[in-house]
């Protein structure tokens, strides 16, 4: 063994996007180096709060790092394109998709003192209600824990109340009307116990979260040749896809589970709704184009690649 | 505490005092601003705009100004047993190895947090809802920092200089209970 | 240098700063900064201190501790507390003992409404202590009660304590609030059996009962019934959460000491600056503990010792005993708070391990720390005791309050065996 590199992320070391995304991987990369690397993986916000994942890395006080962009609000204003609602159906193709598109148009504009690593994001997400919602104004006057910046400005916009709670208290939330609705991935429905508190479920790809993995610059480039190799063979769309599929496994396993539970109710929003929902969403876009604009970025050329991309690996809803 | 008499600590605990006081109203504020809150998501289904974001970043800015009090008046929590069994003299000595730590480590704060107002400037953090920057309240914060370090130092002069003792962390300030008998 | 052993030297030097004087979040902080150095490299470690202390006072989840302070505070300087003993005094005075009941009946009471262990017994002490001495109690029996009965301070809700706890193992801290109540009202009961039949001969004889004095006292005590009341039910039945419930109990407890015209607006900006003094130093205690927490972490020794404890093969309850033998120990020496901060983590991974309910050990593990605050030789309560009534020694406090040590470990030992005590209550709330 040549050289350990800690990796840190912030959720249970038992939930899938950890045993099927992030210890896969670092497994392949142990094996693939023929132990001359070792990866120590510290999970559940050990040494750090999620939010502060991204300097962790960049700082080195970690090597490897599993970052949601999502929990630092205008710090990445390129990548939140991701965070847009309706845009996503296939996460594992989707992955392959932001990886590309963001390594041209984002990585180095706003990631530029880490190296990019893989793409995470979990199968398309949708909106988990009390009560039947099949439209945008059925979110008016409802209190939503909302999964990121971006659907809590969503949920604002709709004429709702974003209530800003840690992932594991949302059932809490739930039962005691804190919060009345929810924007989950199906698997959460189980992780956090949640079919009883929200039993309707809007069928439609609402949204989707996109962890990073990325790795200190440092770290990276006193690697030798040949480790190099090894992880530059690890830091691939094809991994982005790999990773990605072990969560949208789980997460489908979860969502068939919901459908064949006779208490379980979905809904499928008609044509006409769908488009009420992107109609009530476009102002999301705009903001978003002004974020980014606003960071001299070129923000149509921007969206356009990345639903170019999104169409040419058939991920786009 | 009764080891201030010299001049330059009857200044600073006035200076300290109105320091207090902004951070102390700003502790009532955040309070004012979470039952605000609260009322609004039960009663209106509508919360107050960013009420999570700005509550917790005006506290860490009070928090951050209380650190000059502590520093000044020596009432951090901390073990007081060695200091109460050994002689005026060794005691002295020990107070002061204590502040220069303390000193050392804020002014270590001072330095990397300093680091974070910039990369929060540049890198454009802000709050969920209505996007307002967080630089502005880690500047704040690191004001205050910056007050603790200079507080600090100047409690090691008057204990280098006049032999003072560090005030013990109990919570209850005496001069207010005087005139709240019954 | 192994892991193993920069871990060592780090406890050994974090108690070498702690025992001259440095403050203990420091003591930890540097020592987690040096520690983490040590095994990845100073510039990270240095690196820490940009994030992390940031992202400790600015943690929307530790809020409501000074929320809680502040409502302590608050109902101090409005004058409840003395309504309480003075209300425990109309009720109780007529047994033998009286006023060291109604004492620890004010403890109580006053633990209702206040998080802090520290600040119930430095007010309880203001209050009850001259009254007792000038009934003719002796000091070591006066303070003796009175540092007990302070103890209750965090283990009935609202609890600084519990809600750090809750918060290092991400356990609801509503449920731990509603799970304090019982063993809560036991230790009443129990301190009360304590003052009654241990010191029941030495004390003075009863005062006259006058059922129109002791309803008249209850007058005074409705707001602190009030407050009680509104938080733990709006707790209980979720109407808000934790954090909220807490900034509303801190603004009501204004707004009824203003309407009563016992603060104004000078004594309230007072207040406020108190309980962010106070609110300040747990916070550094929570920024070093935090840094101290990273570097344990890095050093992954904290997992050794889970591996090490889980294949001891003492069993569930000869491990647990041998946990909370540890914290009685680290108790005589180490702040309350400080020792959940430091040892939670380590152990809690064991605890969940062998199936122990968490929100249990959260008050089992409350309780043991609660002893810590009045064992020598360093018990906070009996320190503050001190500081205030100064002419009774040290030793004569420690001598008075070992009564109340000894029925403490009963009643431990009675929520090990019976765990429904503590658990029906929060189990009741879903
Ligand atoms: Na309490
Ligand atoms: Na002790």
């Amino acid at each position: 063994q040549e050289v350990t590199l800690r990796l840190s992320h912030w959720i249970p070391p038992t939930i899938s996007p950890a045993t099927k995304g992030v210890d896969p991987w670092a497994a392949s990369v142990m094996e693939a180096s023929e132990g001359r690397i070792e990866i120590q993986i510290f999970p559940a916000q050990q040494l750090g709060r999620a939010p502060d994942h991204y300097d962790m890395a960049k700082d080195g006080i970690v090597d490897l790092s599993w970052v949601n962009p999502g929990y630092t609000a205008g710090r990445f204003p390129i990548y939140a394109a991701t965070e847009l609602p309706f845009m996503v159906e296939d996460s594992i193709e989707g992955a392959k998709a932001i990886h590309e598109w963001y390594m041209e148009y984002g990585a180095e504009q706003e990631m530029s003192d880490v190296k990019v690593c893989f793409i995470h994001p979990h199968a398309p997400g949708a909106l988990h209600t009390q009560e039947t919602v099949t439209g945008p104004d059925g979110v008016s006057g409802k209190n939503v824990r909302p999964a990121h910046a971006t659907m809590a400005r969503f949920v604002s916009l709709l004429g709702g109340g974003p209530v800003q709670v840690p992932a594991p208290e949302v059932r809490e939330a739930l039962s005691k009307g804190t919060a009345e609705a929810v924007t989950f991935p199906w698997g959460s429905m189980y992780d956090f116990n949640l079919t009883e508190e929200v039993p309707v479920h809007l069928d439609m790809p609402f949204y989707i979260s996109a962890q990073v993995m990325v790795m200190n610059k440092a770290s990276y480039d006193g690697l030798s040749d040949e480790n190099k190799a090894v992880i530059d063979d690890h830091c691939t769309p094809e991994w982005s896809g790999r990773v990605a599929a072990g969560w949208h496994e789980d997460d489908m396993a979860a969502k068939d589970k919901l459908l064949a539970d006779d208490s379980q109710t979905f809904n499928t929003p008609s044509e006409d709704e769908v488009a009420a929902w992107r109609e009530a969403a476009a102002p999301l876009t705009e903001e978003w184009k002004e974020a980014v604009s606003a960071k001299g970025g070129d923000a149509d050329a921007i969206l356009d690649a990345y639903k170019a991309k999104l169409e040419e690996y058939g991920a786009a809803y | 505490m009764q080891n201030d008499r010299t001049p330059a600590g009857h200044a600073m605990r006035r200076v300290i005092l109105f320091l207090e006081r902004i951070a102390g109203a700003l502790l009532g504020l955040v309070t004012i601003l979470i039952v605000a809150s609260a009322i609004g998501r039960y009663g209106f289904a509508r919360p107050l705009p960013d009420a999570f974001d700005v509550s917790r970043l005006l506290l860490g800015v009070a928090i951050g100004w209380g650190l000059a009090s502590l520093g000044f008046h020596g009432t951090h929590i901390k073990v007081d047993l060695l200091a109460h069994g050994v002689g005026l003299r060794m005691r002295r000595w020990m107070n002061a190895f204590a502040w220069v730590v303390l000193a050392a480590f804020t002014g270590l704060m001072c330095w990397k947090i300093w680091g974070r107002v910039n990369s929060a400037m540049s890198g454009g953090d802000a709050t969920m809802d209505l996007r307002l920057p967080h630089w502005p309240f880690f500047l704040a914060i690191w004001i205050g920092l910056m007050a603790a370090l200079f507080t600090t130092l100047v409690r090691l002069w008057l204990i280098a200089r006049h032999g003072t003792d560090l005030g013990e962390f109990d919570g209850i300030d005496e001069e207010l209970l005087e005139d709240q008998k019954l | 240098m192994s892991n193993e052993l920069i871990a060592g030297g780090g406890f050994v030097l974090l108690f070498a700063l702690m025992a001259v004087r440095v403050p203990i979040g420091i003591a930890m902080g540097i020592v987690g900064v040096g520690g983490f150095a040590a095994v990845v490299g100073w510039t990270p470690a240095f690196n820490l201190l940009a994030q992390s202390p940031i992202s400790t006072i600015t943690d929307f989840n530790l809020t409501l501790i000074p929320f809680f302070v502040l409502m302590g505070v608050l109902a101090t300087n409005s004058g409840m507390s003395s309504e309480l003993f003075r209300a425990g005094r109309a009720w109780l005075g007529g047994f033998r003992g009286g006023l060291g009941l109604a004492s620890v009946g004010a403890c109580g009471g006053f633990a209702a409404i206040c998080g802090s262990s520290v600040a119930t017994a430095a007010t309880m002490t203001k209050i009850a202590y001259p009254e007792m001495r000038q009934a003719g109690y002796s000091d070591k029996a006066a303070t003796g009660i009175i540092a007990a009965g302070g103890t209750l301070g965090i283990l009935i809700p609202p609890s600084v304590v519990l809600a750090i706890y809750g918060f290092i193992t991400e356990t609801d801290i509503g449920q731990l609030f509603i799970a304090g109540i019982v063993p809560g009202i036991l230790a009443v009961l129990m301190y009360m059996l304590t003052v009654r039949f241990w010191y029941g001969r030495t004390l003075p004889a009863a005062e006259p009962f006058r059922l129109r004095e002791a309803f008249a006292a209850l007058r005074g005590v409705w707001a602190v019934g009030l407050l009680f009341v509104a938080v733990i039910l709006s707790i209980y039945f979720g109407i808000v959460t934790a954090t909220e419930a807490a900034a509303a109990g801190a603004l009501l407890t204004a707004i009824i000491g203003l309407a009563r015209r016992r603060l104004t607006l000078v004594t309230l900006l007072d207040s406020l600056v108190e309980a962010l003094r106070t609110s300040v130093a747990i916070y550094v205690v929570l920024i070093g503990a935090t840094l101290f927490g990273y570097f344990l972490a890095i050093t992954q020794v904290p997992q050794d010792l889970t591996q090490f404890l889980t294949e001891l093969g003492a069993g569930r309850y000869g491990t647990l005993a041998l946990i909370l033998l540890l914290f009685l120990i680290m108790g005589c020496f180490l702040d309350a708070m400080a020792m959940i901060i430091l040892m939670v983590p380590i152990v809690f991974p064991v605890i969940t391990q062998l199936g122990f309910d968490p929100i249990w050990f959260g008050i089992v593990v409350v309780m043991t720390v609660e002893l810590g605050l009045i064992t020598p030789p360093v018990g906070m309560n009996v320190y503050v005791i001190n500081s205030i009534a100064s002419r009774v020694s040290l030793p004569t406090i420690f001598r008075g309050v070992l009564p109340f040590v000894t029925v403490d470990i009963l009643r431990l030992i009675l929520l090990i065996v019976f765990p429904a005590l503590v658990l029906f209550l929060p189990e009741s709330m879903n």
